[in-house]
């Protein structure tokens, strides 16, 4: 039924060419009404170019729009909202020493404003969708999730036939996730049509009616979503099947080597968490996995143990030898690699070369200099292979690591980092604001330097990845390891209480 | 690539020319409001300077000085700190030449004694640029505010020196004696003032570039300079950096008071050259803070001042002095702006590529 009528929106053939990539390449797709329409596609796949199009954030190249069959002209949003289409970007634009009412009725209204009348309408609105949300409330009072409600609002004001929803869920708890769900189903029944941008495959299953995939800048699929699944989806979004990597059980044990020795290891902090007795060991080949909420002492506890922030007590012992009292140039020689949770701030200078970079923790090493110089071709060749071997999309070792996408940079930084640590390997969420694939390169290169008999030292939020790859667990909570378990000991649940400060000891006992 | 890197060079050369025509042409039509004939006042300059060695080497002359300080401005930037009294380092290496040159003519051979005052006047500047660098890794103090007031302070020690230590032998002028020919700066063309201090500049200016961008100090400063967090991260010791940075900065300055003195002036005179360090900054700027742009900027700013000079110069036709400045003024601007009018038109050359790929896949 829904093929015969005129779609409500057509995109026709869409290009759009920027300096470095084509963003979008020949787009065609409908948007029916009362229709819920997912845009899969990982980073950089053009899912936000062609929606910044249609909203009149960017002019396309070559292509048309229709809107009931006719041609439309979009060249600004403000031409957008006239056809009857709001966007909710990534990033919200409200005002936020205004209320409710004032940000919703922004840009609508003219001459004098009725605030009275208007906080009625929006009072009124908010209880149509079952919204919980005060109309005279200042925005930086309220949380994300009730920022997202006021945006929404301000589309339904706009009196919206076509939302878009770039990434919505992002920002959202899992239950807030829940309600926006259910509020799309619900302004979808009434007629209209929402497009959902989004690389996460679950909530394109549980909430759209068609799925359009994209990738590197093409539409590769325009689908019903009765008719696919998860496994389908994915392999459309990356190109290729996606195998998890495999990690294999026991790991030969070096004998001349004992490992990361922590020893009560506390510090002082003023603006961040100070870390209280901290023990634990690593031993060679073995993955240790530091669970916990972020913000807990993770970044604090990295930087210790390499040698950037200074520590009250303690020890700090690699291989049977105390480097406590060694800097953080120092700590470099010995074999430390730290992957940082941001590698803008924190690992690469961005404008410089991919061979700058692999340079930049090199520069008191002879290995690329001779008195004073840059060996120049060296650093070049073992730049190059390493973006063979790690599989870098990067036209060679003089592109500016700037212009990178972010898991190619991050496959750089981990190139970089596992070469310098020869004993010991520390990552800080190095999978984070990654795609799929990206993600699954960087664990089996985790799991390589494992096999290689390096110590290693696992932070992340995600907790399939804790799971998925260390040998053992520690939870973090407030600068405290709260307590190191098995895999097998723990479960989801009970890993939660752990991130969350409940100590479960008595429980246990009481269990058992 | 290789034709990506001529465009580049044809653009650069195509929007340069471009740049100063527009300025030359701008500040013509200004000429035209003073009933002043264009034409006549910039063909009568410019063939001054063609057929006139003398004229022509002194756009050279000029170069000289403002190549230094240029650098000096350009070094500290390129660790993302400002150095903004070049004028100060430049009059303290200028005191320490002509102190030095005074006390040692006439005793030693002139190639020792220009030596010996070369490496004294470099680390005279090298003092004050030192000092801005360790108030700032000690104390974390404003680089910027430092080093401007430094030359004030610099400024004051000259003319207190100028009135005593250092004041002529007839003791009427705050100036000094002028230093005997053995401690001149050879000439490099004769006929003209152009003397040897130029190629000390260009040869400065090609060892700064060397050690930016071929040994790993130089790596050290950039990468501090443009993420101080990231190198500190890497083992390299950001404040370490700026004290180097200062001293080597302050040093470039100070040679350039060495080839003021031994190679122009021949005597310190109060307020001279007033406009050193400024005019640096702006040369830096305009060459993108790139030691081998910064020569040519700096040619361009010796021209420039040069076509002014003669152009004051014209019998009869009575060109203001501060035609002169605008002329300068407006060529610098439009230098910039082109650098802007490259990366669009790189860009849209990028773009157009990406579209015929697209085209043919």
């Amino acid at each position: 039924m829904a093929s015969l009528e005129t779609p409500l929106f057509s995109l026709k053939n869409i290009s759009k060419y920027f300096t470095r990539v084509v963003a979008n390449n020949n787009i065609s797709f409908d948007i029916r009404r009362g229709e819920v329409l997912a845009l899969l596609g990982e980073n950089g796949a053009g899912k936000s170019t062609i929606m910044k199009i249609l909203y009149g954030l960017y002019q396309m190249d070559e292509g048309e729009i229709l809107k009931d069959g006719n041609p439309i002209q979009i060249d600004s949003p403000k031409d957008a909202i006239k056809n009857g289409i709001a966007m909710i970007q990534q990033h919200f634009s409200l005002v936020s020493a205004h209320t409710v009412t004032e940000n919703i009725i922004l840009g609508s209204k003219r001459g004098r404003i009725d605030l009275r009348t208007a906080s009625r309408e929006v009072g009124e609105m908010a209880d149509k969708y079952h919204f919980d949300l005060d109309p005279n409330a200042l925005i930086r009072d309220l949380d994300v999730g009730v920022q997202q409600k006021v945006e929404i609002l301000k589309t339904m004001f706009q009196e919206a036939q076509l939302l878009i929803m770039d990434e919505p869920t992002a920002v959202l708890t899992p239950q807030e996730s829940e309600n926006l769900m259910i509020f799309v189903r619900q302004f979808a029944a009434a007629g209209h049509s929402v497009i959902f941008i989004t690389h996460k495959l679950k909530e394109v299953m549980s909430v759209a009616d068609r799925i359009i995939v994209m990738r590197d800048g093409e539409v590769h699929g325009d689908l019903l979503c009765q008719e696919t699944n998860e496994s389908e989806l994915s392999r459309l979004m990356i190109g290729r099947d996606l195998i998890a990597p495999h990690k294999p059980e026991a790991v030969k044990q070096m004998d001349d080597k004992n490992g990361l020795v922590v020893r009560h290891l506390s510090s002082k902090e003023k603006e961040t968490v100070s870390l209280s007795d901290i023990n634990f060991t690593i031993k060679p080949g073995e993955i240790l996995g530091v669970a916990g909420v972020s913000g807990n002492g993770q970044e604090e506890l990295c930087e210790v143990l390499i040698g950037a922030r200074a520590h009250t007590t303690g020890q700090v012992i690699l291989n049977y030898e105390d480097l406590t009292d060694l800097s953080l140039r120092e700590r470099i020689a010995k074999g430390i690699g730290y992957v940082p949770v941001n590698r803008y701030r924190d690992a690469f200078v961005m404008s410089m070369s991919l061979a700058e970079n692999m340079f930049l923790k090199s520069t008191y090493d002879p290995v690329w200099q001779r008195h004073g110089f840059i060996n120049f071709s060296q650093l070049n060749r073992q730049t190059d292979a390493s973006i063979l071997e790690y599989n870098i999309k990067a036209p060679g070792a003089d592109a500016v690591t700037g212009s990178l996408s972010g898991g190619n940079q991050q496959k750089m930084l981990l190139a970089r980092e596992v070469r310098l640590a020869k004993s010991l390997l520390i990552l800080n969420q190095p999978t984070r604001g990654l795609d799929l694939g990206a993600i699954n390169n960087v664990h089996t290169t985790i799991l390589k330097a494992r096999e290689e008999n390096k110590c290693i030292l696992l932070i992340s939020t995600e907790l399939s990845e804790i799971f998925m790859l260390s040998d053992r667990i520690a939870v973090m909570y407030k600068g405290r390891i709260v307590g190191i378990y098995e895999p097998k000991e723990l479960n989801t649940e009970r890993i939660g209480l752990l991130m969350a400060g409940f100590d479960d000891h008595q429980d246990e006992e009481v269990a058992l | 690539m290789k034709r990506i890197l001529n465009a580049t060079w044809r653009d650069m050369v195509l929007t340069n020319f471009a740049a100063i025509v527009a300025g030359i042409v701008l500040s013509g039509a200004l000429l035209l409001f003073l009933g002043i004939d264009p034409i006549f006042v910039f063909s009568t300059s410019i063939r001054a300077i063609l057929t006139d060695g003398y004229t022509a080497a002194d756009i050279l002359l000029k170069a000289t000085p403002l190549i230094m300080t240029a650098l000096a401005f350009a070094f500290t930037y390129k660790a993302n700190l400002f150095n903004i009294g070049a004028q100060g380092q430049f009059y303290m290496g200028a005191i320490a030449a002509i102190w030095l040159s005074l006390e040692l003519q006439n005793r030693i051979p002139t190639a020792l004694l220009l030596l010996i005052v070369l490496i004294v006047a470099l680390a005279a500047g090298a003092l004050i640029g030192g000092l801005i660098g360790f108030l700032k890794e000690r104390f974390d103090s404003n680089e910027f505010l430092v080093s401007m007031m430094s030359s004030y302070v610099v400024l004051a020690l000259m003319n207190y020196l100028l009135r005593t230590f250092l004041k002529e032998t007839k003791g009427e002028y705050p100036q000094t004696d002028p230093i005997a020919r053995s401690a001149w700066l050879p000439n490099l063309i004769k006929g003209t003032r152009l003397h040897y201090g130029f190629i000390i500049s260009v040869l400065f200016a090609v060892l700064i570039w060397v050690l930016l961008y071929k040994t790993t100090l130089g790596f050290r400063i950039r990468a501090v300079g443009q993420n101080s967090r990231a190198s500190a991260l890497s083992g390299i010791s950001p404040t370490k950096i700026y004290v180097i940075a200062f001293l080597i900065s302050g040093a470039l300055a100070g040679v350039a008071g060495f080839t003021e003195m031994n190679g122009v002036q021949h005597m310190l005179i109060q307020d001279f050259n007033p406009e050193m360090g400024a005019a640096g900054l702006g040369i830096a700027i305009l060459a993108n803070a790139n030691p081998i742009g910064i020569i040519f900027a700096s040619i361009l700013y010796g021209a420039l001042n040069v076509i002014g000079t003669q152009m004051g110069r014209i019998p009869g036709a009575n060109v203001p002095s501060s035609i002169v400045s605008l002329m300068q003024g407006f060529v610098m601007l439009f230098v910039i702006m082109a650098y802007y009018a490259r990366t669009k038109i790189a860009s849209r050359r990028e773009k157009n590529k990406r579209k015929r790929e697209a085209a043919l896949s």
